[in-house]
C-alpha cells in the first residue's frame, strides 16, 4: 500500500511502505545532506538498525524518536561512523554524505567526523582545559597553530553558540566551571569550532533544566540557518518544538519519516500514533 | 478495532470527560430543538418556555468543555489523534450552543406566533426542520463515532437545506404581498426557516470538526469534496 | 518492659561495646609500629644528621664525622636510572592494557603485571645480576638501575590501567567526535586527564623501590667513594644501611641510623606529595 501525504507549504512527496519502510524526500524538492540507503547495523550477533532507508535534508532539524533501545542512537551514531567505536560492529548499506559514501573502503572516519560534528548527552567539556581551550582543541590538535585565526574562531564559534556574552571574560577559567547548560553550549561551540557541515545531538538536553533546554533549542533554531542538524530525543514536544522532519523508529526499524507537524497531528501508522500518544505497551 | 488505553490513566479519564460534556451538550441542544418545533407545530407555550430556559444550562457546558480542553492541553500536551480529539470537541461545542441559540430563537417566534390564528403556512417548516435535525444528529454521530463519510454525507446534506429554505421564503413572502394582514406572522415563519438553515450550516461545521478528528483531514471550503 | 528484654538489650550493648573496642585496638596496632620507627629513628639518628653528613664522604673507622653524600646522590642516580626503564615501560604498557588490546590478551597481562607486583625484589637482583653483572663482568649502576626499573614496571603499568579507566567514555568520545586521531586523543584527552593518577602511580613506585636495598646487592654493590662513572659499582643510601648496621662499630651504627631517618623522611615526604595530587584531583572533580 503506498500513501501519499502533502506536506505544507511547498508539498513533499513521501512513500510508506507497511512492511518495509522506505521513506524518502523527494530530491527535486528539498536539498539532502545524507542518503541513507538500506542501512544495517550489528553489533556482533545483535541486529541494531535493520534495512533503514531515510533521506535527511539540508538546513532544517531532523528529530528521531522511539522507546529506549529502538536504534535512534546508533543510527545517529551511523552517520559520523561514531558508532564504530563499540568493537564488533557490522555495517550494510550506504550512507551517502553530499553525496558520498560515508562507508567507501578508503574514508577516514576521523575526516567524516570533522564533517559530521557531534553533541552528547552529558555535557563533556575537557576538564584540564580552559573555556577556550575547549573549543579551540579540535583545530589545535588537527594541526592550525596560526593564533590569530585560533582567536578568531573561538569567538565565532562562542558567538554562534550563544554563549560568547556570558564567557568572553573568563576564557581561562576551567570548561567545568560553568553551569549545566553552559557547559552543553561550550559542546556546541567546540563541535562548531572545526566548522562541520552536519551537527548530530544526542538528547542534548535530557541533564538539563527547562531554562538551559530553551536556550539550547533556541540555539539549534539558528544553527539550522548554517547546519543540517540531526536530534535524539526523548522529549515529544522537544521534537515538535525544534524540528521540520520527525523519525519514528522501533525495533531498529523506521516506522515513519515525515514533517514533524504530519507525524504529530496525523501519523499514517498506527505504532507511531500509539507512541507518541503515550499508549505504548 | 480495540484503542489501547493511555498509560496515563488520568489523560483517558480527562479525554473521556471531555467527550462526555459534548455528548450531554450536544443531547440537551438536540432535545431543546425539539421542544421549540413541537412548541411552534403543536402551538405549546409550555414547551416553548422550557426550550428558552434550557439554553442556559448549555452555556455552561460550553464554558466547561473550554475549561477542559484548555486543561488537558495543559496536563498531557495531547499529540495526533488526542490532539485532533481536543481540538474538534472545543471547536464544535460552540457550534452546538449556536445550535441550542437557533432554537430559543425558533421558541420566542413561536410563542409570538401561537398569539394569533393558525397558519396553515407552518407545515412548509415541518420538512425543513426534519432536514436540520438529522443533520445535526447524524454531525454528532459521524463526531462520537468517528465516521469520515457520514460527516462528509452532512455536509453535502447543506445544500439542500438551503434550497428548501429559499424555496419556503420565496413562497412565503409570496403570501406576505397577497394577505398583508398576516405579514408579521409570515414573517416569523421566514425567521424561523432562516433560523432552521443555521441550524444546518452549524451541523455542517461540527461535521467538518468531526472528519477532521477522525482523518485530520480540513475539508472545509472545498469546491468540491473528492471521496477518497 | 520485661526483664528479659532489658537483659537482652544488655547484652547486645556490651556485643556492641566488645567489637568496637575490638577495632579500635586493631587501628592502634596499625599505627603504632610507626610511631615506634619514627620515635625509634629520631632518637637514634637525629644525633647524627648534621650539615657534614650531607655533604662529607664516609670516613674511616675511627675517624669522627664524615656523612653519606656519594650514597644519597648515588640513590637519586640509580632512581633516575629505574625511572628512565621503568615510567615509559610502564606508562605506555599501562595505557596499552586501558586503551588498546584485547579482552584476552589484556587479562593475561594483568595477571602477569599481579604475579611480577609479588615476585621478591631479591629475586629481581639475582636476575638482573645472572643477565647483566655475569655478562658484563662487573657490578654498574646501570644494573642497579635496570633492577630497580623492572620492579616499577608492574607497578606504574597497574596503576596507570586504572587511572586511565577511570576517565569517562564521553571524553573520548568528545575528541574522536572532533575528528581528532584516535592517539592524539589518548595523549590529549585521556592521559592529560588522568596525568594526576599517572604522577602519583609513579611517585608510589619511587618511594616503593627507594628503600629496596636486597635487588641492588648483587647490582649497583656499593661503593664508599665518589663514582661519576655509571658502569661501575655506586653506592646507594639503603645498601649503606645495610652495610653499617652489620658492621661492629658504633660510630657507622650512628651514621645507620642518621641514613635510615634521612631515607624514612624521603619517602614520607613522597607519600606526603601523593596525597597532595590526589587531594588536588579529588577537589577539581567534583
Amino acid at each position: 500500500m503506498i500513501n501519499l501525504i502533502m506536506a505544507a507549504p511547498d508539498p513533499i512527496v513521501l512513500e510508506t511502505d507497511d512492511r518495509t519502510p522506505e521513506s524518502a524526500l523527494d530530491s527535486d524538492e528539498v536539498r539532502l545532506t545524507f542518503e541513507v540507503h538500506n542501512l544495517s547495523i550489528w553489533y556482533g550477533d545483535k541486529r541494531a538498525i535493520d534495512s533503514v532507508t531515510l533521506n535527511v535534508p539540508s538546513n532544517a532539524v531532523t528529530s528521531i524518536i522511539g522507546p529506549s533501545g529502538c536504534g535512534k542512537s546508533t543510527f545517529l551514531r551511523s552517520l559520523n561512523r561514531m558508532h564504530e567505536l563499540v568493537p564488533g560492529t557490522r555495517v550494510d548499506g550506504s550512507v551517502l554524505l553530499l553525496g558520498e559514501n560515508l562507508y567507501a573502503p578508503d574514508v577516514d572516519p576521523a575526516i567524516v567526523r570533522r564533517r559530521v560534528g557531534m553533541v552528547f548527552q552529558k555535557s563533556n567539556p575537557f576538564p584540564t582545559m580552559t573555556i577556550g581551550e575547549n573549543v579551540t582543541i579540535g583545530l589545535k590538535l588537527n594541526g592550525v597553530r596560526d593564533r590569530k585565526f585560533l582567536n578568531e574562531r573561538l569567538e565565532k564559534s562562542l558567538r554562534m553558540a550563544a554563549l560568547w556574552d556570558e564567557v568572553k571574560d573568563d576564557l581561562h577559567k576551567a570548561g567545568t566551571s560553568l553551569s549545566g547548560g553552559q557547559q552543553q553550549r561550550l559542546c556546541i561551540a567546540r563541535a562548531l569550532a572545526v566548522e562541520p557541515e552536519v551537527i548530530l545531538m544526542d538528547e542534548p538536553c535530557s541533564a538539563l533544566d527547562p531554562i538551559a533546554t530553551a536556550k539550547i533549542e533556541e540555539l539549534i533554531h539558528e544553527l539550522k540557518k548554517n547546519y543540517t542538524i540531526v536530534i535524539v530525543t526523548h522529549n515529544m514536544q522537544q521534537a515538535g518544538r525544534v524540528s521540520d522532519y520527525t523519525a519514528f523508529f522501533y525495533l531498529g526499524r523506521l516506522i515513519e519519516f515525515g514533517p514533524t507537524s504530519k507525524i504529530f497531528s496525523n501519523p499514517s501508522d498506527k505504532q507511531t500514533e500509539d507512541y507518541i500518544t503515550g499508549r505504548f505497551g | 478495532m480495540v484503542t489501547p488505553k493511555h498509560i496515563l490513566g488520568n489523560f483517558d479519564e480527562a479525554l473521556s470527560s471531555l467527550r462526555n460534556n459534548v455528548l450531554m451538550m450536544a443531547g440537551l441542544a438536540e432535545r431543546t430543538l425539539d421542544r421549540a418545533i413541537r412548541g411552534l407545530l403543536q402551538r405549546d407555550d409550555n414547551l416553548c418556555v422550557t426550550a428558552i430556559a434550557d439554553d442556559e444550562e448549555i452555556d455552561q457546558l460550553e464554558k466547561q468543555i473550554d475549561k477542559d480542553g484548555v486543561d488537558v492541553l495543559l496536563r498531557f500536551q495531547p499529540v495526533a489523534s488526542d490532539l485532533r480529539r481536543v481540538v474538534a470537541a472545543m471547536k464544535l461545542s460552540p457550534n452546538v450552543e449556536r445550535i441550542a441559540d437557533q432554537a430559543t430563537n425558533i421558541a420566542r417566534r413561536a410563542r409570538k406566533l401561537n398569539k394569533h390564528a393558525p397558519l396553515p403556512e407552518v407545515d412548509l417548516i415541518v420538512p425543513i426542520q426534519a432536514h436540520a435535525m438529522s443533520m445535526f444528529k447524524d454531525s454528532i454521530d459521524a463526531f462520537t463515532r468517528e465516521d469520515v463519510e457520514l460527516g462528509r454525507a452532512v455536509v453535502a446534506r447543506d445544500k439542500d437545506l438551503d434550497l428548501m429554505n429559499k424555496k419556503a421564503g420565496r413562497l412565503l413572502t409570496d403570501r406576505m404581498a397577497e394577505d398583508p394582514k398576516q405579514l408579521r406572522g409570515y414573517l416569523n415563519l421566514i425567521f424561523i426557516s432562516r433560523c432552521l438553515e443555521r441550524v444546518g450550516d452549524h451541523a455542517t461545521n461540527i461535521a467538518e470538526d468531526a472528519v477532521y478528528a477522525a482523518a485530520a483531514e480540513d475539508i472545509r471550503h472545498q469546491t468540491a469534496t473528492v471521496a477518497t | 518492659m520485661h526483664s528479659k528484654d532489658k537483659d537482652r538489650h544488655r547484652w547486645r550493648k556490651f556485643k556492641s561495646g566488645l567489637v568496637s573496642f575490638g577495632t579500635l585496638a586493631a587501628a592502634v596496632l596499625v599505627i603504632a609500629p610507626l610511631g615506634l620507627v619514627f620515635f625509634h629513628l629520631l632518637v637514634n639518628g637525629a644525633g647524627a644528621v648534621n650539615w657534614d653528613f650531607f655533604t662529607q664522604l664516609p670516613k674511616p673507622v675511627g675517624a669522627p664525622g664524615g656523612g653519606m653524600v656519594n650514597a644519597i646522590v648515588g640513590s637519586l642516580e640509580l632512581l633516575a636510572l629505574g625511572s628512565a626503564v621503568g615510567i615509559p615501560i610502564g606508562v605506555l604498557g599501562g595505557v596499552y592494557l586501558a586503551e588498546y588490546g584485547s579482552a584476552r590478551g589484556n587479562a593475561m597481562l594483568r595477571f602477569i603485571a599481579d604475579v611480577l607486583n609479588g615476585v621478591p625484589s631479591i629475586t629481581w637482583g639475582v636476575v638482573v645480576y645472572g643477565l647483566v653483572v655475569l655478562r658484563f663482568k662487573g657490578f654498574s649502576a646501570y644494573a642497579g638501575g635496570l633492577a630497580l626499573g623492572l620492579i616499577m614496571i608492574p607497578l606504574i603499568l597497574r596503576t596507570t590501567e586504572e587511572v586511565i579507566l577511570l576517565v569517562p567514555n564521553g571524553y573520548r568520545e568528545a575528541s574522536l567526535a572532533l575528528g581528532i586521531a584516535r592517539w592524539k586523543t589518548i595523549v590529549n584527552v585521556v592521559m592529560k586527564t588522568a596525568s594526576k593518577g599517572i604522577i602519583t602511580g609513579i611517585l608510589l613506585a619511587l618511594a616503593r623501590i627507594g628503600g629496596e636495598t636486597a635487588p641492588l646487592l648483587f647490582t649497583a654493590f656499593g661503593n664508599r667513594f665518589w663514582n661519576h662513572d655509571l658502569s661501575q659499582p655506586i653506592a646507594a643510601l639503603p645498601l649503606q644501611i645495610f652495610t653499617y648496621a652489620i658492621s661492629p662499630y658504633d660510630d657507622w651504627h650512628r651514621q645507620a641510623w642518621a641514613g635510615a631517618l634521612v631515607l624514612v623522611m624521603g619517602i614520607f615526604c613522597i607519600n606526603v606529595l601523593v596525597r597532595i595530587l590526589t587531594r588536588d584531583r579529588a577537589g577539581t572533580s567534583t
